[in-house]
């Protein structure tokens, strides 16, 4: 019971008979006896307490770097040498005179692994060792909403909790200071806020939106360049405002005493708390002006195409370190019909020193091996050409890759076809790459079950396989 | 029996097969037309669905039934000639021995990895496992024809001598492998043990395994689906505690558990609770001291009556069936599309609980009030309006597939409707048969077929990621309907000017040529550029229908008063979905009411889509269910939980009425009172149930934690709306009159920009029904406090404290805007501190405040106003008070605060902690 250690801060010692009344027959007691009730689900007041993993949690925490609009695959992490001999040639069963394009990229082994990788990531490179790639992803619909919708929540046609809802839902918080799953920058279209949602379950588990600059437009707009909402008073000082919270908290106690049924007063109080220190310890790990000036030149801040997603990196890398669940970070621009050649390039140098610098900074603190970090977009990309230098979507094959906690580092999972467009070996759905993650953070995805409108429902549905040979 | 099924079943087959192996080089099967044309889902190909013209259908449709099925496409030659036909039976020993011996190990160990029940994916739907797998067939058809060995799709598979059709696809099977399947075949394919088939007159290629029938008769026999009935409580020992019979039922209940109900409430707080309960709005101190000093025996009964004919009422209580009809203004799942005229059925909704509208009536005119007969365009209108019910709810609107889009928006409406105001799951049995109630796939398409026989006006117009547009209903001219809200002329000019943009690029602006053409992309037309001008006049069109709906001036024109809603379509039964995937239609369903549910009273569907008959089965006194929900939900929003706790599952997986008498007496008592809402409301908060105070006891506690016995009033947490309301409210800054239409009206398109939801969802002072109701961007004000996005039927809401809520209550500029507001109420008026820290308690908690309360109150004051005069003088006049980016507006506010003299900021800083208290969102 903070609130007696706390006597000083809130300006009054309770009395003998205040505590006698509040252990006897107060709030503490109430949520105890609702925790011994049959229906402790309806009385139990604190969704968010951590909580035992089915399974022995490989990852602690999840960094999702989310590549909104579908990055090639082909250019990037599976290597095709027959697409290059194949280049011009027209494909049957494919779209009508669809011509196969060899990728513009020289691939070749890296790290001592020798995992093959394109040139397009020469800083990302330097951690081959740490990545395990998964080439024989596959998922339901080739249009960016429903596969973007899918990735996070397991559904496109209905309306159903995040990965990062259920993650903790399952796993709870350990930093009460903060809320358990953030995520930075999320697109508002493609689902919008129903890709951090909490659908069914209970809302304190959807994630919060935490924006950061994404460069000059939203500062000149007047906005504070990093903000959650509310998360500052723009009136009062921190002083004041602890003095109006000290009355409040005086006001819920003498409430707390007069009505002895209400159970809320407990939960009312410890959220303002809670607000208060997040308040506190919040932008704090969103100020990244304190940081070295080699971290910011590591991760790519200062300008420059890597700014922007740097500064989600690291920022990501602060709520991790300080106890944050599941963190994702979003970056759009990937939906090359065309201009391949001139901005698949762009995209790639953007992001590739702010990962490098992220999974160097995770390995050097120790974090890594208990950080799940997992990169990847909703679908990918067609080896065949559009508009003479692009590529269309596609949903049949496609690499993500993960690293950190729990998996096989310089390690390469399924396959596709030999011109990269169908998978066909080691072939992982969304529901098959969920079930992973799940397991990954300690979580049966068979277990992990929530009943709603009659029926218990998974992320997974009635479908997936946890992929065990990338286990390490 | 048994023969007869099998030669049906054979036959059947027999027929798809013969028709694949002849016509299969053309492409033509009926299989192939039936997937490409069958656009309305019957398993059938209609002369209307097919596009080669009069002539070329006739000749098909040998059977001359005015449809292609696959009959139309048997050779009649290869019909089995009376009972000489071989047939798939049963196997003698012999036979039995060759099979075990020669055939199924071929088939276990080359095909079922593929084409199996344990196949890790199955390929092409086909399973080879059972007789019944292969005579169902899988994508392109029965896979066998028994005693047809060449006619067979399974030995034409193995013999690889079609290069588009070899099996297994990696290694060909050895000669005197495929030898026995012929033989096996030619015999008759007798499979030891095989299943008969069901459904004799099922399309081939539907056939299924035979599941347990569902025992209707025993089923009926659940609680929820036997009619309610009436009983009197029995006798209890307290004979002085109960006023009512609903007393009586819970006193027994008491009795039984071995409690003992609390004392009653004091005047003040059941005052507060029965105002916030009818109302959603505190009682004003004026009230409070009025009702004290009314010592009459009515004084009670006053109350009520006076806030039941309160228009806050059905503000109050509208809001509580929008919750259960998911009602938005934007369609939100992937592309969030706006519906602008959805507003004028929540106006229905409202009026229609102001005017206590008899419940069956209500359900009758929200499922089929485009088919009952008004007198007058007025009744016309709202009968139309009504029917909105059934298109407000989520939609996939960039869908490709227009069969899969009916098909969502019809599954939507059967989880709207049957969650909604039958608390069943139907939903469930899309894919399967209903895991735990008894329905099964039959009874899902038998609704399905009804709401694809309608068409659901939601309005719309074709546009980036919105593949499936359509009309809306125009309401009639005599009506008498407001014609929606006003656009401000800036937004107007600003619509404009952006609608005369994009009709530059659709005139043709674009043929500059960008980096990365080449000469040789040039010579046809760049199909980006193509999808830009396609965008660009689409956009066009969606402006200037827009703008055709508002003067110069920004004024809704007549041209505005169109309704979200439905209206028949063509009448047609659709076929049974193989888990739900549109490439497995199976046996056609009659359009009908649940099996369970049906009873002689219920009526059968001949004409039209059905919806008139589902209406009138739905809104019945012999329908077991609806009466039982509604009553149910009554109870929940005046005690907190329902007395069944499951509101929208009243089927097995859901939870048992805790005092099923009671809840019987409620559901006859709501029909005797002519399904008055008002009225069973009012009995309701005039028993002494509702009376009790919310103290806790300690020994009832041991027994009934949960309070399932109501030996208390159960504390509950306000919902959104009530605490915004309440601190508009209290501040005296809430706007009372019903705004015109909302400021979604004056918007098409997606909602995807910042700039578009921040303009919608700008806030007006007005009561929280009345904003804007996007899904995916409720105003920040609801949405902190749990207010449902309407994804889905919401009967419970959540009741979360956490720390969203605190930040919002502590930082929101509008929030403290309105608190000073309330300090400036409260130090307008004349008389000491001491008098203003009353009056504030008692606006905002209904209360006096205690000797406690008020010394810590002022000595607040004191303090802060010393704290906040030192930091004035010592502040960094270039502090950050700007807003941030991240703080959507929330209460109507400006966005900016003023600066207060330190008297003003304590006050403000005072009341500000009455909204955050957790008294203030309690109800005791």
């Amino acid at each position: 019971m903070t609130m007696f250690n706390d006597s000083e801060r809130f300006g009054f010692a309770p009395s003998r008979r205040d505590t006698l009344k509040l252990l006897s027959c107060g709030f503490g007691m109430l949520a105890l006896r609702g925790l011994c009730a049959a229906d402790a689900q309806d009385l139990v007041s604190d969704p968010l307490a951590p909580k035992k993993p089915h399974l022995l949690a490989r990852a602690k925490r999840v960094i999702f770097l989310c590549m909104n609009g579908a990055p090639s695959h082909v250019d990037t992490f599976d290597y095709k040498p027959a697409l290059a001999e194949h280049d011009g040639q027209t494909l049957s069963g494919y779209r009508q005179g669809a011509k196969l394009m060899a990728s513009p990229w020289k691939f070749s082994q890296k790290g001592k692994s020798g995992l093959w990788m394109s040139e397009l990531f020469p800083e990302l490179a330097k951690h081959a060792d740490e990545l395990c790639l998964l080439r024989g992803m596959h998922t339901a619909v080739p249009a960016h909403a429903q596969a973007t919708i899918q990735q996070h929540t397991g559904s496109f046609q209905f309306v159903r909790p995040s990965l990062g809802a259920w993650t903790m839902y399952g796993l709870g918080t350990t930093n009460r200071n903060l809320p358990g799953f953030v995520t930075l920058n999320p697109p508002s279209g493609n689902g919008g806020a129903q890709n951090y949602g909490s659908g069914f379950l209970p809302a304190p588990y959807q994630g919060m939106r935490v924006a950061l600059a994404r460069g000059g437009a939203a500062n000149r707009r007047g906005a504070a360049p990093e903000s959650v909402a509310n998360i500052k008073n723009t009136r009062l000082t921190t002083e004041e405002q602890r003095a109006q919270l000290d009355l409040l908290q005086k006001l819920n106690k003498e409430h707390a005493r007069r009505d002895s049924g209400d159970a809320q007063v407990e939960g009312v109080i410890e959220s303002y708390e809670l607000a208060f220190r997040m308040q506190a310890e919040l932008p704090g790990l969103l100020d990244l002006s304190k940081e070295k000036k080699a971290t910011l030149d590591a991760y790519g801040i200062g300008g420059g195409e890597t700014d922007a997603f740097g500064r989600q990196c690291l920022t990501a890398r602060h709520l991790a370190a300080a106890g944050v669940r599941f963190i994702e970070v979003g970056m759009g621009g990937w939906d090359h019909h065309r201009n391949l050649r001139e901005e698949l390039p762009q995209r790639c140098q953007a992001i590739d020193k702010p990962i490098a610098a992220l999974l160097a900074d995770l390995k050097q603190s120790g974090m890594l091996d208990e950080t799940l970090v997992i990169w990847g977009g909703e679908f990918g990309r067609t080896p065949y050409a559009q508009n003479g230098d692009g590529r269309d979507h596609n949903n049949r094959g496609f690499t993500t890759w993960m690293a950190g906690g729990g998996v096989k580092g310089g390690f390469s999972y399924g396959a596709t076809d030999e011109n990269g467009i169908e998978a066909v070996e080691g072939r992982m759905s969304i529901n098959d790459w969920h079930a992973t993650i799940l397991h990954l953070v300690g979580l049966d995805h068979e277990r992990l079950t929530y009943n709603y409108a009659g029926r218990d429902f998974r992320l997974t549905d009635v479908s997936g396989t946890v992929a065990t040979d990338i286990l390490s | 029996m048994k023969s007869i099924l099998l030669l049906a079943t054979a036959f059947l087959s027999l027929t798809t097969a013969v028709i694949f192996a002849q016509e299969r080089n053309q492409g033509q099967t009926f299989e192939a037309l039936r997937r490409r044309l069958d656009t309305d889902l019957d398993g059938r190909i209609s002369e209307s669905e097919f596009p080669r013209g009069k002539a070329a259908f006739r000749r098909l449709d040998r059977d001359r039934d005015g449809y292609l099925t696959a009959a139309d496409f048997a050779d009649p030659k290869a019909r089995p000639s009376g009972g000489t036909a071989v047939a798939a039976r049963a196997a003698t020993p012999e036979e039995t021995e060759f099979f075990e011996k020669s055939v199924r190990p071929v088939l276990a160990n080359n095909c079922f990895s593929c084409h199996s029940d344990n196949a890790n994916k199955l390929k092409a739907g086909l399973k080879v496992d059972s007789l019944a797998a292969l005579l169902a067939g899988g994508v392109s058809g029965a896979a066998i024809v028994p005693g047809d060995a060449d006619a067979s799709l399974l030995i034409q598979a193995v013999r690889y001598t079609d290069s588009e059709l070899q099996m297994p696809p990696k290694k060909q099977l050895d000669e005197g492998a495929v030898k026995n399947l012929e033989r096996w075949v030619a015999m008759g394919a007798p499979w030891p043990g095989a299943v008969v088939v069901d459904a004799p007159d099922a399309p081939a290629g539907a056939m299924k395994p035979t599941k347990t029938p569902i025992d209707f008769e025993k089923a009926r026999e659940f609680w929820a689906f036997r009619p309610p009935v009436r009983t009197e409580p029995a006798a209890t020992k307290n004979t002085q505690w109960a006023w009512s019979t609903i007393d009586r039922f819970l006193m027994g209940a008491m009795e039984k558990a071995g409690v003992t109900p609390v004392g009653d409430a004091d005047k003040r707080t059941w005052l507060r609770r029965v105002t916030f309960d009818l109302t959603g709005l505190p009682p004003t101190p004026e009230e409070i001291s009025a009702f004290e000093a009314d010592r009459s025996p009515q004084a009670f009964e006053t109350i009520v009556d006076r806030l039941l004919a309160s228009p806050a009422y059905g503000e109050r209580w509208g809001r509580h069936w929008l919750d259960v009809a998911r009602y938005a203004e934007s369609s939100g799942k992937d592309t969030n599309v706006v519906y602008p005229q959805a507003w004028r059925y929540r106006d229905w909704v409202i009026a229609a609980f102001n005017a206590d509208k008899p419940y069956d009536q209500l359900l009758k005119e929200q499922l089929a009030g485009d088919l009952m007969s008004a007198s007058d365009d007025d009744t016309r209108a709202a009968n139309l309006i009504a029917t909105g019910y059934l298109a407000i709810g989520s939609k996939s609107h960039n869908t490709r597939d227009k069969r899969q889009f009916s098909l969502d928006v019809a599954d939507e409406q059967i989880d709207a409707v049957s969650q909604g105001m039958l608390g069943l799951t139907i939903a469930c049995a899309r894919c399967h048969d209903h895991k735990f109630d008894p329905i099964p796939t039959e009874d899902y398409y038998a609704l399905a077929g009804i709401f694809l026989s309608t068409e659901t006006q939601f309005g719309t117009r074709t546009g980036p990621g919105n593949n499936n547009p359509s009309s809306l209903i125009t309401l009639p001219a005599g009506a008498h309907v407001p014609n929606g809200p006003s656009m401000d002329p800036t937004v107007r000019k600003l619509l404009e000017r952006t609608r005369d943009r994009f009709a530059r690029t659709a005139e043709g602006g674009m043929d500059a040529p960008r980096t990365g053409d080449t000469v040789a992309d040039k010579k046809r037309p760049d199909p980006v550029d193509q999808q830009r001008l396609r965008v660009a006049r689409q956009q066009v069109a969606i402006f200037d229908d827009l703008l055709s709906r508002f003067d110069e001036s920004g004024r809704a024109l007549a041209t505005n008063r169109l309704a979200m809603g439905v209206t028949e379509g063509k009448p047609r039964d659709i076929a049974v979905l193989d888990r739900g995937e549109l490439d497995k239609p199976g046996a056609v369903a009659p359009r009908a009411m649940p099996q369970v549910l049906r009873t002689q009273t219920t009526p059968p569907i001949t004409r039209g889509s059905g919806r008139a008959e589902l209406a009138d089965w739905i809104a019945s006194s012999s329908n077991p269910l609806t009466a039982r929900v509604w009553a149910n939900r009554v109870w929940l929003h005046l005690f907190g939980s329902g007395i069944v706790r499951t509101p929208q599952n009243f089927g097995a997986s859901g939870q048992r009425p805790e005092h099923p008498e009671l809840l019987d007496w409620l559901a006859t008592e709501l029909v005797a009172q002519g399904w008055s809402t008002k009225k069973l409301v009012r009995e309701i908060v005039l028993s002494h149930a509702y009376r009790l105070d919310s103290i806790d006891n300690e020994r009832n506690a041991r027994i009934d934690p949960a309070v399932k016995t109501l030996w208390r009033m159960p504390d509950r947490r306000l919902e959104a709306e009530a605490i915004r309301d309440a601190i508009l409210a209290v501040s005296g800054t809430l706007q009372t009159d019903i705004p015109p239409g909302s400021t979604a009206g004056i918007i098409e398109g997606r909602v995807d920009r910042d700039e578009t939801v921040n303009y919608i969802t700008r806030e007006r002072p007005v009561r929280s029904v009345y904003l804007p109701s996007l899904r995916e961007h409720l105003p920040d004000a609801l949405d902190v406090f749990d207010a449902p996005d309407s994804a889905f039927v919401t009967s419970d809401r959540e009741a979360t404290n956490v720390a969203t809520q605190a930040l919002f209550l502590m930082n929101d500029v509008d929030v403290m805007q309105i608190a000073d507001a309330f300090a400036a109420r409260l130090l307008a008026r004349e008389g000491k501190d001491s008098d203003r820290i009353h009056y504030a308690f008692e606006l905002a908690l209904g209360r006096k405040p205690s000797f406690t309360e008020v010394s810590a109150v002022r000595s607040f004051l004191e303090d802060f106003e010393t704290l906040n005069a030192k930091n004035k003088k010592t502040a960094d006049p270039r502090r950050d008070r700007r807003p941030g980016r991240g703080d959507a507006p929330g209460l109507g506010g400006t966005g900016v605060l003023p600066t207060l003299d330190p008297t003003r900021a304590a006050w403000s800083a005072f009341v500000q902690t009455l909204f955050q208290s957790a008294e203030f969102r309690s109800l005791g």
